[in-house]
């Protein structure tokens, strides 16, 4: 099958260009930085020459809940940005490159073509996700207190949803543009321009994807999956569609060159 | 030095570990690839000295896909 | 059987029209030349037919099929710095374009091989392509096109960039391949061409300024010209030769009488009869077949 075919090539090319190895390293920093640095804070404090005498200054003890918070919030900026730049040129560096002009004369369906490349983004993203988010859950048990592994998964399912729908994006404006640095922009300015929607109309956008992960804090304190959570999810998911249909029909429409 | 005697090592070694397996990637990719953006001894001195974000950035924009 | 039926094909971007309404059909099992200099639309004629930029007006008929608009599974390509995914050797990357030309597995090895093999590939199968040289690259760029078995193949400027060598094994290629599928290639080299095509299209500012058979367009722009040079000045000769008739135009340039002619055997038989019988004092007789490479240099100016 020709879909079959086109996700094997992408999942080779990403042994070829490691990315299976280093996103999942990276997401792995971003993740494990905030429960690592904050047990040490006193620490560092100290060998940084310490407080001034006579300060008093209660580093506030942290519960596990905000700790693994704290690496959603940095996913949410660098886990954002490296999903950027690393899928801004899956399709227009091909373009760029003249690798499409050969392959896209083939009978290809370009909704083989696009899904296939989209598909593969999406196990990395997944996958380094997961990673990252265990490890973070791994160091926040070990140091702060215990999370239960299904409230992990509960994370990692719903603050997924923003990842998809981050990485669709890029998807998107890769069809649009051939310039792989263009389409990082696009991608970057998008999600930016989305958080200031997020910040101005929040309080009355409660199901905007933004909220995802806001909707994400309130189920790891109260534990329970709120509507909210639920409708945010969908409204995601169903825009995530959406999106990824549009790549299709946009680049069917596209001139290769 | 007794504040580094006092931290746990073996919280710290995972991320140390997991910094050299980048560098280490990083730098057998750098050798195979036959041309980089930019000078090519200039990315060896980016992956080996500059922790974390060296590595990073040599995948990001020092691999030339050609 | 026509392959392909071209109508008041044009393209524009802005007000430059890149391909004016050009109209052609092309047989099967036939090698065409698309020939003009560069700029003429050539690449751009080519990545219309393949699908790969949309024309801004006319129409692309495949096998006389009025509902066939997507005809990429009967095309060949290759373009002309063809781009493969480096980090394949030969054979995965043959492998991988037949795969998607919907061969299955085991036949798309065989074809692989097969293909390699006979465009002189097959020692470096299992090399990198990125370690390939142009020459190699050309080929298996060639192989790729071919490996379904397209009733059509466009090859554009195949041969342009290559060296001598690289330059004969490719055109006897092409030689072979012309008795299977149908070969539209583009050049700007007129011996090219003339070497292996059946047809031409000469091209030039987006325009069809000539186009033909082979056979026919040779025939028609070898006009011939003598040229004539005496030793005692050319005034008292002129007169005479226009009034041979395969003569059709005469003119002096110093000493020397060119004398443009309908038929060379005739007008030469003439003219050396009548330089015998009235004892001309003849110092030079030189026959000057106009070629194709004139028309071309003529239509291109």
């Amino acid at each position: 099958m020709q879909w079959i075919t086109l996700f094997q090539k992408e999942t080779k090319e990403n042994w070829h260009n490691k990315k299976w190895v280093w996103v999942p390293i990276v997401f792995t920093m971003i993740t494990i930085m905030d429960p690592i640095t904050n047990y040490y804070l006193p620490e560092i404090i100290n060998m940084a020459g310490g407080l001034p005498d006579g300060t008093v200054f209660e580093l506030p003890t942290l519960a596990p809940e905000e700790v693994i918070m704290m690496s959603i919030e940095q996913l949410s900026m660098f886990g954002v940005l490296i999903i950027a730049l690393m899928s801004m040129g899956i399709i227009a560096a091909e373009r760029n490159s003249g690798v499409t002009e050969i392959i896209l004369v083939k009978p290809i369906r370009y909704r083989n073509y696009i899904t296939a490349k989209w598909t593969t983004l999406l196990l990395l993203v997944w996958l380094s996700l997961f990673v990252g988010m265990f490890l973070s859950w791994y160091y926040t048990n070990l140091l702060f207190g215990d999370i239960s592994f299904l409230m992990l998964l509960q994370i990692i399912f719903f603050y997924g949803l923003w990842l998809t729908f981050v990485l669709t994006v890029s998807v998107f404006f890769n069809t649009m543009f051939k310039i792989p640095g263009l389409v990082a922009a696009c991608t970057i300015l998008t999600v930016i321009f989305m958080s200031i929607i997020n910040m101005i109309f929040g309080h009355k956008l409660t199901w905007f994807p933004n909220q995802l992960s806001a909707h994400i804090q309130e189920l790891v304190i109260t534990n329970t999956v709120s509507k909210e959570l639920i409708g945010t999810s969908i409204i995601t998911l169903s825009l995530t569609i959406i999106i990824l249909f549009a790549a299709i029909v946009l680049f069917q429409r596209k001139e290769i060159f | 030095m007794e504040v580094l005697a006092e931290i746990n090592w073996g919280i710290i070694a995972p991320i140390i570990v997991i910094q050299m397996i980048l560098m280490i990637v990083a730098f057998i990719d750098w050798i195979k690839v036959e041309k980089t953006n930019g000078p090519k001894l200039l990315w060896l001195f980016i992956i080996l000295l500059i922790t974390t974000f060296g590595p990073i950035l040599y995948f990001i924009i020092g691999r030339k896909e050609r | 059987m026509d392959i392909l039926t071209v109508h008041q094909l044009t393209k524009q971007y802005g007000t430059q029209m890149v391909v004016d309404h050009i109209s052609f059909t092309l047989g099967a099992e036939k090698c065409i030349a698309l020939i003009g200099p560069n700029g003429a639309g050539k690449t751009t004629t080519i990545r219309i037919l393949t699908g790969l930029i949309k024309q801004s007006g006319g129409t692309i008929q495949f096998m006389n099929d009025k509902n066939m608009t997507d005809f990429r599974s009967y095309i060949g390509y290759l373009p002309q710095h063809p781009v493969f995914h480096h980090w394949m050797t030969g054979k995965e990357y043959l492998i991988y374009c037949a795969k998607l030309t919907y061969i299955n597995k085991l036949e798309a090895e065989k074809q692989a091989d097969i293909l390699l093999e006979k465009v002189g590939i097959a020692h470096a199968k299992n090399k990198r392509i990125g370690t390939y040289s142009g020459g190699m690259k050309q080929r298996l760029g060639i192989a790729q096109a071919i490996i379904h078995q397209p009733k059509i193949l466009f090859l554009d400027e195949p041969v342009s960039a290559l060296d001598p060598i690289g330059r004969r094994e490719v055109l006897n290629l092409m030689e072979e391949l012309k008795k299977e599928m149908t070969i539209l290639f583009s050049t700007h080299i007129l011996s090219d061409a003339d070497e292996i095509s059946d047809e031409l299209i000469l091209l030039h500012g987006g325009k069809i300024v000539e186009s033909g058979s082979m056979d026919l367009l040779r025939k028609k722009y070898q006009t011939a010209k003598i040229e004539l040079e005496f030793e005692n000045g050319v005034d008292d000769y002129e007169q005479k030769l226009t009034s041979i008739h395969a003569v059709t135009d005469t003119s002096i340039e110093r000493s020397v009488i060119h004398v443009t002619v309908s038929n060379i055997e005739e007008a030469r038989k003439e003219i050396l009869k009548m330089a015998s019988e009235n004892n001309w004092r003849l110092m030079n007789f030189t026959v000057n077949r106009a070629s194709l490479e004139d028309m071309f240099m003529k239509a291109v100016q």
